[in-house]
Formats: structure tokens, sequence, C-alpha cells
């Protein structure tokens, strides 16, 4: 059990609540942020998503998969206390910069070894432009990578009661830990069935029909629910759920 | 190390800079992305994908009854109705989805696995958002989490909280304010928040 894929409901955590309204709360964070949106635009699984992008001719040398999935395993992977511990973007510094050097692009001496360079102002000059790498990227962002595949073969229909399966824990999941066997109604059928970035283990990955199912706050939490009149709406994939 | 489970050294975010500095520097280096790569994704969400223009076609909304309805039933085709940027579909906004709060209704977008977010429409998530803490409350007490941010609602408004676990990317139309009747396109755009098209606000003068 991952302590990542049960926040939802977890209780005893601060109070009162207040909103940090900021993006970003340091200038560094836009950084990493940016090297994670050039590494989903340019990754090497773009030749087959739907915009069809000439992933073969982007002359980067970055020739991996990066997805959200990937990104996300790698924060639910975490020392739950870690995962508390750190800002988002922390997280995103610690995952990426391990990813570079799992996959053999940069190796730990060579990054010591650049802070040092930088400090110093001695690192060397950037490369000359090369401006299809950044037109990849934009293009991306302008297209995106939906995980549409065809129109809805779906199970259940609008009305059915279903139940959340309990699949053993994958080291990624979508489906979010305090739905696990309850009991809802189905409350829409997406038009169309839908794949997930890689195949999480759980169920998850070939395409299928994504459901929107209420639950009713005490059949997640019980005694424990709130007052007041209240549904939950989630979006599940249909191997996550059964028929009741 | 010393200092207990929540220890972090003094130089915390000079390090994390420095980091990320040796990171992106290398990456360049290396040919994975050029020196401009960063620059252009960061110009990109301050041109393109910021929240004007989910501001926008929440005024729209209030403005005209038909598309209030249309952005609701099929968020995407009404969304493209409109003067926004190219890329309105595109990435985390591949298939986006609106929900209208209404006088008995009011609705609050999270995700607790993650941080889904409909980029094109809001642009980047802010913090509260990404927050674990708000993440796990805000799923079994919503209305105390409301109450705790300034959003004290009437015990009969039923709460709809949406979880961002599947493909979609969502987002509130709110409540137009009261006494707004007069308003200007412009002026109404300046009621609109962020956080009101998550839900964690109304929509009215920002203070």
């Amino acid at each position: 059990m991952k302590l990542q894929h049960y926040l939802g409901g977890l209780e005893g955590l601060p109070e009162p609540l207040s909103l940090e309204k900021r993006v970003f709360v340091e200038d560094w964070e836009k950084r990493i942020f940016g090297i994670h949106v050039a590494m989903m635009g340019l990754s090497n699984h773009l030749g087959s998503a739907l915009p069809h992008y000439p992933i073969e001719e982007v002359p980067t040398s970055f020739d991996d998969e990066w997805t959200w999935a990937d990104l996300r395993a790698g924060a639910e992977a975490m020392n739950p206390f870690d995962y508390f511990k750190f800002r988002y973007y922390e997280k995103w510094l610690g995952g990426i910069t391990r990813f570079f050097i799992d996959k053999g692009y940069l190796t730990e001496d060579e990054l010591v070894s650049r802070e040092k360079e930088l400090t110093a102002d001695v690192a060397p000059e950037p490369r000359d432009p090369v401006p299809a790498i950044d037109e990849q990227v934009e293009d991306y962002l302008r297209k995106g990578d939906s995980p549409r595949r065809d129109i809805a073969h779906a199970e259940f229909a609008v009305g059915s009661r279903v139940r959340v399966t309990n699949v053993p824990a994958a080291a990624h999941t979508r489906l979010p830990g305090y739905l696990r066997g309850r009991e809802g109604t189905v409350e829409r059928v997406f038009e169309g069935d839908y794949a997930y970035f890689c195949h999480t283990g759980d169920g998850i990955g070939d395409p299928m029909p994504i459901y929107i199912v209420t639950f009713a706050p005490d059949e997640l939490f019980g005694e424990r629910a709130e007052g007041g009149p209240l549904t939950i709406y989630a979006e599940l994939f249909e191997a996550y759920l059964e028929g009741v | 190390m010393t200092g207990g489970q929540f220890f972090y050294p003094d130089d915390r975010e000079a390090s994390n800079a420095a980091k990320v500095a040796a990171l992106e520097s290398l990456l360049i280096e290396k040919g994975v992305i050029t020196g401009q790569t960063v620059d252009k994704v960061l110009s990109y969400f301050e041109s393109e994908m910021t929240p004007l223009n989910g501001r926008k076609i929440v005024v729209k909304a209030w403005t005209d009854p038909q598309f209030a309805a249309r952005v609701v039933g099929d968020t995407p085709a009404a969304v493209a109705e409109l003067d926004l940027p190219e890329g309105m579909a595109g990435a985390e906004g591949e298939h986006l989805q609106a929900v209208a709060n209404t006088p008995g209704v009011h609705n609050l977008i999270i995700c607790t696995l993650c941080s889904c977010f409909p980029w094109p429409v809001l642009g980047l998530p802010p913090y509260w958002y990404k927050d674990p803490v708000f993440r796990a409350r805000a799923a079994r007490e919503p209305r105390k989490v409301l109450a705790e941010v300034g959003v004290d609602l009437p015990e009969d408004t039923e709460i709809k909280v949406w979880d961002s676990s599947g493909h979609s990317r969502w987002f509130v139309i709110p409540q137009r304010p009261p006494g707004t009747e007069d308003f200007t396109d412009d002026m109404l755009m300046e009621m609109v928040t962020t956080e009101s098209m998550m839900g964690v606000a109304l929509a009215g003068p920002v203070p």
C-alpha cells in the first residue's frame, strides 16, 4: 500500500487551510517545469500519438518515453514522508534528475562538476540554436496527446450500480485509494475508449471506457463523512469497476 | 542528518537552483534540449496558456445563456467558438470539461492522485491545488475546507466534488456576482480568478 494512492480523506492534517496562489514560489522551479514539458514534447512515443508528430526527424538526443505516467510513478514511488516533506517542484527535480542518470544521459559526477563550473562562470558556451527541437515542443503544447482511441465500448450504462475493484496496488495507478471497494452509480459514460500512457499493472493502459461514477459521502467515509448535501464524482477507467 | 524528519538545510533553495541549472546546462550540451527551450516553454505559458482564456469563457457564459448551456454540454466545441489562442485542445486541454455553479450547487475540482489541471484555459496550477493537505481534506470535508478559505455556503447548497482521476480536465463556471448587471465584459473579467474557476472561491471583487 502506498500512502500517495490514499491521500483522499486522510485525516489529522493541518487546519485551517490557507491558499498559496502562486504557481512558482522560487525562480528555479520554472526551469524544472520547462525541462519536464520539453521532455513530454520530445518523448519518443509521440510518433504514435494522434497528431502523428514527426518525432523521428526531430534532432534531439532524447530517445526515451516521458509522459505524466513517468512523473507520477516517480512521485508514487517516493518514501511517503519525503512526499510530504518536499515541495512539488522539488519532487520533479529529484525524479527528472534520477531519470536522466538512470538512462545514461548524464552522471552524478557531471552534475557536480557543472555546478562548480557554473559557480565559477567557466561552463562551456551553449551550442548553436536548433529551432526544430523547440518547434516540436511548442507543437506538442498546441496539439496535445489525446488518449482517445475509439468510440466507447461500454459495459455499464448510466444508472448502473458499480463497485470499485480492490486490485493489488501497482507502482502507478489512476484509482484513488479511498474509492476502493466502494459502491457508486454511473452518472455518465464518456464518448470514447481511452488509452493510458502505459500499462500500470492494475488494469489500465489499453483503450477502454471511462465513466463518471457518483458516490455518497457515507459510503466512502461512514460516520466520518461531512454533513450537508454532498456528492463525490470520480472519473474511473472501466477496469476499476465491476457490476453489483 | 539531524533535526528530525523535516530538517531542511539552510541552503535549500540555493542548492535546488544550482542543481537545476547544472541539469539544464548539461541537457543543452548533450543536445536533449536547446538553450532556448525552457524559456520558450515559459513564454508560451505567459502568452497563450493563461487564466485569461478561462476568464473570457466565464464572462461569455455569464452574458450569453445559450453559450452557458453549450459550454457545459460540449465544452471543447463551445471553447472553440471563442476567439482564444490556438491550442485550446492542446496539452492538458485534450478533453476539457466545464461544470457550472447554480444557486443550489457549488462545484469543487480536486485531484487526489496528482495535480491534473486544464492548462489551456487556466494555465498552471497554483500551489494550493497541488498541496497534499488540500487534496486529502477536500475529498472528505469540502464544506469545512471551503469555509476556511472564505467560501461560506448556505447549509442547503449541494457541494459537488470532482476528483480528476481520468482523462478530463475540469474547470468551474462560477456564478455571476450580484450587482454586476451593468458591468462591461472587461469589468466582469476582473471578477473571475483561477480560484473561482476551480471552486475554492466565489467570483467577485478581488481584494
